[in-house]
C-alpha cells in the first residue's frame, strides 16, 4: 500500500506540527509582552506633564523667556480665596506709584494681563486675561513679597506641548518645575 | 511696438503698485490692537478717587500666619518699661566666650524704628518702600514668621530712612507713629483699626526735618502726644477710643522736636516734661490739674533735638542735643503755687557730656551714653558723667571702642552697646571703670540707630535694613 495515497495520512508530520506551533506561540508571547510593554511606557509617559510648584517658585523671570513657545505656556493665576482684594496691590501697581489709578504709567504689569473692579471701598476684585499673560512674574513677585501670594504660575495644560525635556526646567534656579501625574496636574492654591 | 506697449505697462503696473503701498502704509494704523490703559478702567465711582497724597491710615490689612505663645516678657514702649532703658531680668544673661545665637532676621524698609516685644510677639512700624506705605508689622518673637500687617499709604522721600519711632502697646491697643505723624491704634491681638489721627491735618504740625521721631507715651491707658502746631502743644486721648481727654495750648509756640514726652516726678508734681523746638516745658500729668502748663525755660532751646528728658533727681532733669549743641541741667522749683524752670548748666559738646541721637542712661547715680562727633577727644566713645559734674568723665571706653550714633542699655548690671556697624558689646559697670566682657559682629550693619528691645531672654536689634533676634540668656 503506498501511503501517499492514503487520504487518511496528514500532508504534515505530527513533530513538525507541534514545533510549528510552538514557534508561533513563543513568538506571539514576546510581541505580546513587548508590545504590552511599549504601551505601558507610552501610556506612563503620556500621563505625566510639567508643572510649577509655587511654593518653590522664586519669580526669576525664565518662564518667560525660555519657553520654546513664542509666548509662554506658563501664565499668571490667581487665587481669589487668598487674595486680600486691596487697592494698593503689590501685584498690580508699580513701586513707588505716584496715583493709585489704572493709567498705564502706574501699572506693574507689562502687557496689561491684569485687570481689576471695584468691589467696595477700598476692595478690588482682580482677574488675569491669560491671552495676554507672557509669565513674566513681575506681578507674582510683588504680590509675594508685600501681599499674601495669591498671585503665582502655572504651566497651562492646553499651552504646553509637553516637551521631553522642559526648557524653562532646565535653566529654573530654584527647581521649581517637575514632572506631575494628570490627576495632580496644576497645584493650585485655593483648593 | 508690443515692446514698447510691454514697457509702458510695466512702468504704470509699478507706479500703481508703489502709489498703492505708500497709500497703504500711510492708512495701516500698527496700534490697530493696542488699548488705551487709562484712568477710570476699575469703575472706581468718582468721589472715592485717590489723590497721590490721600492718606488713609491704616486702611490696608493682610493676616500671614496664627501663632500663639505662652512668653509673657515685655518691652512696650520707648526705653521700656520704666522709660529707662534699663530692665532687670531673673534670666541669667549669657555673656561667655560663645557667640549670642541670631535666631532670626526679617529684612525692613530703609529706617530706624525699633520693635516692641509683647507677650510672645514682636511690633514695629515699618516703611514699605515699594508700596510708599507705612506698615505696622507683627511678628512672632521665637521664631521670626510674619503674623500680620496692617499698613496704610503715605508716599515720602527718603531722608535718612523713612520709619523711626517706637510703638506703645498694652494689652488691648498698640500706637504708632508714622514718619509724616499718622497716629494709628490698633488692636494688638487681631491687628483690628481702632482709631486714627493725623497730627498734619489735624492739629496743624510742622514734621520736623528727617520726619516725626517722637514716640508716643501711654500713662495709665492714655496717649500723651505733642504735635506743637498752631493751637495745640500737649494732647492726652484715650487709647480705646482716641477720644481727646485734654489738650494744652500752644502758648508758647513750640513746633514738633524729635524728642520725645517723658513722664517725671518733679518736687513732687506728676509732669510731662517735653522739648520742642523753642524750648523745654512742663505739663502737669495729675489728675487734678491735667493737661495744665506748668512752666517752661527757653534759655536752652536747639534747632534740633532728638534725645529725651532724662530725670537725674527730685527735682532736676538733664538734656542733651547734637549739632553743636552740647547738655544742660535744668532745675524745676515752686514757690507760692508757681512753676520755674532754670538751666543751672549748659555747655558745649566738647566741654562736656553730651549726645546727638540716642537719650542717655541715667544708672546708679551715672550719666551714660555716645558722645556727639563734635565731643572732642571723647568724640563716638561711651561715656559716663555724675550729675554732680558734667564735665568730668568716670570713664570712657577704649580709644578704638566708638559708637557713633550706636544705642545701648542695661540689663542687669550689664551694658550692651551696638556700634551702628553692628558690631555688639557688653560691658561690665563699674564706677570708676569700664569692663569689656564680650564683643560680637552681629550683622555688616549700616546706621544702626534703632534703639535695641529686651524681653524673654531675646535682644533684637536692627540697622538700616534689617531687624535681627538673638538670645542672649
Amino acid at each position: 500500500m503506498n501511503g501517499k495515497n492514503n487520504p487518511k495520512k496528514s500532508p504534515i508530520e505530527r513533530r513538525k506540527f507541534l514545533q510549528m506551533l510552538g514557534t508561533a506561540a513563543a513568538g506571539g508571547s514576546i510581541l505580546l509582552v513587548a508590545g504590552g510593554l511599549a504601551s505601558r511606557i507610552n501610556r506612563a509617559e503620556a500621563g505625566l506633564y510639567w508643572q510649577i510648584d509655587p511654593a518653590k517658585c522664586t519669580q526669576c523671570g525664565r518662564c518667560e523667556t525660555h519657553c520654546v513657545l513664542n509666548v509662554s505656556a506658563v501664565k499668571c493665576i490667581h487665587a481669589n480665596r487668598v487674595c486680600g482684594y486691596c487697592d494698593l496691590c503689590g501685584g498690580y501697581y508699580r513701586s513707588n506709584v505716584k496715583e493709585l489709578n489704572t493709567a498705564a504709567e502706574n501699572l506693574l504689569c507689562p502687557t496689561g494681563a491684569i485687570q481689576r473692579k471695584f468691589v467696595e471701598d477700598p476692595y478690588f476684585e482682580y482677574t488675569i486675561d491669560e491671552s495676554l499673560c507672557n509669565g513674566c512674574a513681575k506681578c507674582v513677585k510683588g504680590c509675594t513679597s508685600f501681599g499674601n501670594g495669591s498671585l503665582y504660575l502655572q504651566i497651562k495644560r492646553d499651552l504646553c506641548l509637553d516637551c521631553n525635556e522642559c526648557k524653562i526646567a532646565l535653566v529654573c534656579p530654584a527647581d521649581a518645575i517637575s514632572r506631575v501625574p494628570l490627576d495632580v496636574a496644576y497645584k493650585l492654591k485655593d483648593e | 511696438m508690443n515692446e514698447k506697449r510691454i514697457i509702458k505697462a510695466i512702468t504704470y503696473l509699478s507706479i500703481l503698485v508703489f502709489a498703492g503701498a505708500i497709500v497703504g502704509w500711510h492708512l495701516h494704523s500698527p496700534r490697530r490692537d493696542f488699548e488705551v490703559l487709562a484712568p477710570g478702567a476699575d469703575n472706581r465711582p468718582e468721589g472715592l478717587a485717590r489723590n497721590a497724597d490721600d492718606v488713609k491710615i491704616g486702611e490696608f490689612f493682610m493676616r500671614y500666619n496664627e501663632e500663639s505663645s505662652t512668653r509673657t516678657g515685655q518691652w512696650n514702649s520707648f526705653r521700656g518699661e520704666n522709660s529707662t532703658n534699663i530692665v532687670t531680668t531673673p534670666e541669667k544673661l549669657n555673656i561667655g566666650d560663645s557667640d549670642f545665637p541670631v535666631i532670626w532676621t526679617v529684612e525692613t524698609g530703609e529706617g530706624h524704628a525699633s520693635p516692641v516685644i509683647y507677650n510672645g510677639k514682636v511690633y514695629f512700624l515699618d516703611y514699605d518702600e515699594k508700596l510708599s506705605s507705612d506698615a505696622l508689622r507683627c511678628f512672632s518673637l521665637e521664631t521670626g514668621l510674619e503674623l500680620w500687617r496692617r499698613w496704610y499709604r503715605v508716599p515720602i522721600k527718603r531722608n535718612h530712612g523713612f520709619s523711626r519711632t517706637i510703638p506703645a502697646i498694652g494689652d488691648d491697643y498698640i500706637v504708632t507713629i508714622g514718619p509724616n505723624g499718622h497716629v494709628m491704634c490698633c488692636d494688638p491681638n487681631t491687628g483690628d483699626l481702632k482709631w486714627t489721627v493725623d497730627m498734619q491735618k489735624q492739629y496743624k504740625s510742622e514734621i520736623p526735618f528727617w520726619y516725626t521721631g517722637q514716640c508716643p507715651l501711654v500713662d495709665n491707658h492714655t496717649l500723651i502726644l505733642a504735635p506743637a502746631g498752631d493751637e495745640v502743644l500737649l494732647t492726652a486721648l484715650d487709647c480705646s477710643t482716641g477720644e481727646v481727654l485734654w489738650t494744652t495750648p500752644n502758648t508758647v509756640n513750640y513746633k514738633m522736636s524729635h524728642s520725645s514726652v517723658m513722664k517725671m516726678k518733679l518736687n513732687g508734681k506728676a509732669t510731662y516734661v517735653y522739648a520742642g523746638v523753642g524750648g523745654i516745658c512742663g505739663i502737669s500729668a495729675d489728675q487734678a490739674d491735667a493737661g495744665k502748663l506748668l512752666w517752661d525755660v527757653n534759655k536752652w532751646q536747639p534747632s534740633v533735638i532728638a534725645p529725651s528728658p532724662v530725670q537725674v533727681s527730685r527735682n532736676q532733669f538733664f538734656m542733651v542735643a547734637g549739632y553743636g549743641t552740647g547738655g544742660a541741667m535744668i532745675q524745676v522749683s515752686q514757690s507760692g503755687g508757681t512753676w520755674t524752670a532754670n538751666v543751672l548748666d549748659a555747655y558745649k559738646p566738647n566741654a562736656g557730656i553730651a549726645s546727638e541721637q540716642q537719650t542717655p542712661v541715667f544708672y546708679n547715680n551715672m550719666l551714660i551714653c555716645v558722645m556727639p562727633k563734635d565731643g572732642g577727644a571723647l568724640r563716638n566713645k561711651l561715656v559716663c558723667y555724675s550729675p554732680n559734674d558734667l564735665h568730668t568723665p568716670l570713664w570712657s571706653s577704649a580709644a578704638e571702642d566708638r559708637f557713633r550714633l550706636g544705642p545701648y542699655l542695661i540689663i542687669n548690671d550689664k551694658l550692651f552697646a551696638l556700634k551702628d556697624d553692628g558690631e555688639l558689646y557688653v560691658y561690665e559697670i563699674q564706677k570708676q571703670a569700664l569692663n569689656l566682657l564680650k564683643k560680637q559682629r552681629i550683622m555688616d550693619g549700616v546706621d544702626a540707630w534703632g534703639p535695641m528691645a529686651y524681653a524673654d531672654g531675646m535682644l533684637i536689634l536692627r540697622d538700616a535694613h534689617s531687624v535681627k533676634c538673638i538670645k542672649i540668656s
